[in-house]
């Protein structure tokens, strides 16, 4: 009789950190649980205790390298509530256009350099293959375009914010330096290109949509909440808004939601095999609780996005599934619809009369004792919550991280998966490509709660209950 | 921000700014923005080598790679040329210099000529600042790079390039 095992794909690869997967077989070598771990542990919310206040928007910042700009801008939120000051129009708009910007440059980065392997060389190619080399070799051109639509997303945050890596241009009260005619043409120059990518990259991803049938099927396809911040009136947006949950009927669960007041219906739970704390809808406990944020979650919640394009594309979205888009595999055609509100958003912004205007930082003391900041990341809700002393010491930090909002949902996608694709008999290349994809559709940053160090690879083993290997993959 | 919109050179410098020495080209790299701003070179200082270089290559008549070395005597200087190869450690955020240029040509068609100057580092501990050792090879770096532009840019303004060259030689105690 088959003896119970454990296969363990560590680490994951193509993703933002570290982690591994566990996929643990019966006796029949069925699959009885799978598990998503997050092997690093960072700390940032403890070591900033004691540094002065304005220090925050830098020290976050420094979080991740892929969306440090979602950490300043949180995290000067959160700055803007302990000085309880209104900050310049100007200097809103230009962090929406420095917010939204990083979006574009994320979700290309995840999209064309991560995904686009699986998506263009299907997922049961070679991993030897599935690389950017492979995706040159095979597309050229989109791998052209995903390169060129990073930049224009890179290049915008160079030119408001002076580099491309972490940046420290937002700062509590508003921006450190306004935005130059020069450089306002120069961003609008790049425009068109990049509406031009977007709407092309749009177009061959629903191409190959008919190829993944069966993993839209099974990656992620299940019922859960959605959470996000949308405008008032339920418009897309990623800098400022009122918390809304939706069901998977698409029904509005809770709105208007004041994201200051998260922990009262939010709540995180660590497990003990993972240092990524799993958040879910206190109203409904743990882990019935469980949602998802991101680019899936953000158009499942939203009534429209705002642009004209992107509108279009929102609508054929909402096509793909019955009510709320369920599958994560449909992460991919979100970001894409997020894209091109993004090119089409920074556009509009750009060209408003105001955004030229020299008044951009508010100066105060701080005001107050505690704030909170919230931003919509690339990759979810992200919130900043300070606590300081007298003196405007952080005595206190608390940040709630898109990629552990959706840590129940990734688990629950990584067994799904693998009930549906493991054979407990034998290890095959389609196996494990899968379920690595489906964690990458979520597009998870490890790095924006732990530490990344060092270089990945692949192994797979498969344990006996007495801890020996009795089979082994290596990548 | 680019310095140029179709450079002759391109000098690309990466590393960790924040683990000293690490951050040896990004020192030597704002030296080269600021001096050599007037003359037709793009800089670009990144921590990691990723596919979006590639697109840096795609006007340049030559590249420079710039990065600190963990072996060797601190403060040698090692200049080598590179070649397009695409084997190695297939991760999209960290290429090799080799990977990137056999990225810009199969994307662009572009096959400039390469070279990486590195130096070899005493400290990669956390600090913004360089070891003495590398402070004071700082000047050294900076004349071969200036040199090796000469070399790689056919549109290279020689008369511009000397008056520049003076500029750097005369701010730095080389």
């Amino acid at each position: 009789m088959p003896e119970a095992r454990t296969i363990v794909i560590d680490p994951v690869t193509r993703i933002e950190g570290h982690s591994k997967i566990t996929i643990h077989l019966d006796d029949q070598g069925k699959v009885e649980d799978a598990r998503f771990h997050v092997t690093q542990f960072r700390g940032f919310e403890k070591f900033c205790e004691g540094r002065p206040f304005a220090e925050m928007p830098s020290l976050m910042a420094r979080i991740c390298g892929i969306c440090p700009v979602s950490h300043l801008i949180a995290s000067s939120k959160a700055c803007d509530a302990l000085l309880a000051v209104r900050i310049p129009p100007t200097a809103e708009k230009l962090r929406r256009i420095f917010g939204i910007a990083q979006v574009v440059q994320s979700h290309a980065l995840s999209l064309f350099h991560l995904s686009s392997p699986d998506l263009l060389l299907g997922m049961d190619a070679d991993p030897a293959e599935s690389h950017i080399f492979g995706v040159y070799a095979k597309n050229p051109a989109l791998a052209r375009d995903g390169i060129a639509l990073r930049k224009f997303g890179q290049q915008i945050i160079e030119r408001l914010g002076g580099k491309r890596i972490h940046p420290a241009w937002v700062v509590p009260g508003g921006v450190s330096d306004p935005l130059t005619l020069e450089d306002r043409d120069a961003i609008l120059k790049t425009i068109p290109e990049a509406l031009a990518i977007a709407l092309r990259s749009l177009e061959w991803l629903k191409s190959t949509t008919e190829r993944f049938r069966e993993e839209i099927a099974a990656f992620g396809n299940f019922a859960s909440l959605f959470m996000g911040i949308v405008k008032k009136g339920g418009g897309l947006t990623f800098y400022d808004g009122d918390i809304r949950v939706v069901d998977e009927e698409g029904a509005i669960v809770a709105d208007g939601l004041d994201p200051a007041r998260y922990f009262a219906y939010l709540g995180e739970k660590a497990e003990p095999w993972s240092y990524l704390k799993s958040a879910y809808f206190l109203p409904r406990g743990y882990p019935g609780g469980m949602y998802r944020v991101g680019p899936l979650a953000r158009l499942n919640i939203c009534t429209s996005c705002g642009t004209p394009r992107a509108d279009e594309a929102l609508a054929e979205f909402r096509k793909l599934q019955t009510n709320a888009v369920l599958s994560s595999f449909h992460y991919h055609q979100a970001r894409l619809v997020e894209i091109l509100y993004c090119v089409e958003r920074i556009e509009q912004l750009l060209n408003d009369p105001e955004i030229l205007s020299k008044h951009v930082r508010a100066v105060a003391r701080p005001n107050a004792f505690e704030g909170v900041g919230v931003a919509e990341a690339p990759r979810g809700t992200l919130l900043h919550h300070y606590k300081i002393d007298e003196n405007g010491l952080i005595r206190w930090a608390n940040l709630i991280i898109a990629t552990g909002q959706n840590n129940l949902a990734m688990n629950r996608s990584v067994l799904q998966v693998a009930r549906q694709y493991v054979d407990g008999e034998k290890i095959t290349r389609g196996m494990l490509n899968r379920v690595e994809a489906v964690i990458r559709a979520y597009d998870p940053c490890l790095s924006c709660s732990t530490h990344a160090l060092g270089q990945m690879a692949l192994s797979v083993q498969l344990i006996r209950p007495d801890g020996t290997i009795s089979d082994e993959v290596r990548r | 921000m680019h310095s140029r919109a179709t450079p002759c050179v391109a000098i690309i410098a990466y590393g960790n700014p924040l683990r000293s020495d690490d951050g040896i080209g990004w020192h030597a790299a704002e030296i080269l923005r600021k001096e050599l701003d007037s003359v037709q070179v793009e800089v670009v200082c990144v921590h990691q080598l990723t596919p979006d270089i590639a697109a840096n290559l795609a006007d340049a008549d030559g590249v420079i790679f710039l990065d600190a070395a963990q072996t060797g005597e601190p403060g040698e200087i090692r200049c080598a040329r590179v070649e397009a190869n695409e084997s190695g450690q297939q991760f999209s955020h960290s290429l090799s210099p080799g990977q990137v240029l056999a990225l810009a040509d199969h994307l662009y068609g572009k096959q400039p000529d390469a070279f990486m100057v590195s130096v070899a580092g005493e400290s990669f501990d956390h600090g913004d600042a360089l070891s003495e050792t590398l402070q004071s090879a700082l000047p050294a770096l900076v004349r071969t790079v200036v040199g090796l532009i000469a070399r790689l840019a056919p549109r290279f303004d020689s008369s511009d390039f000397e008056a520049r060259n003076t500029c750097v030689r005369a701010q730095l105690p080389i």
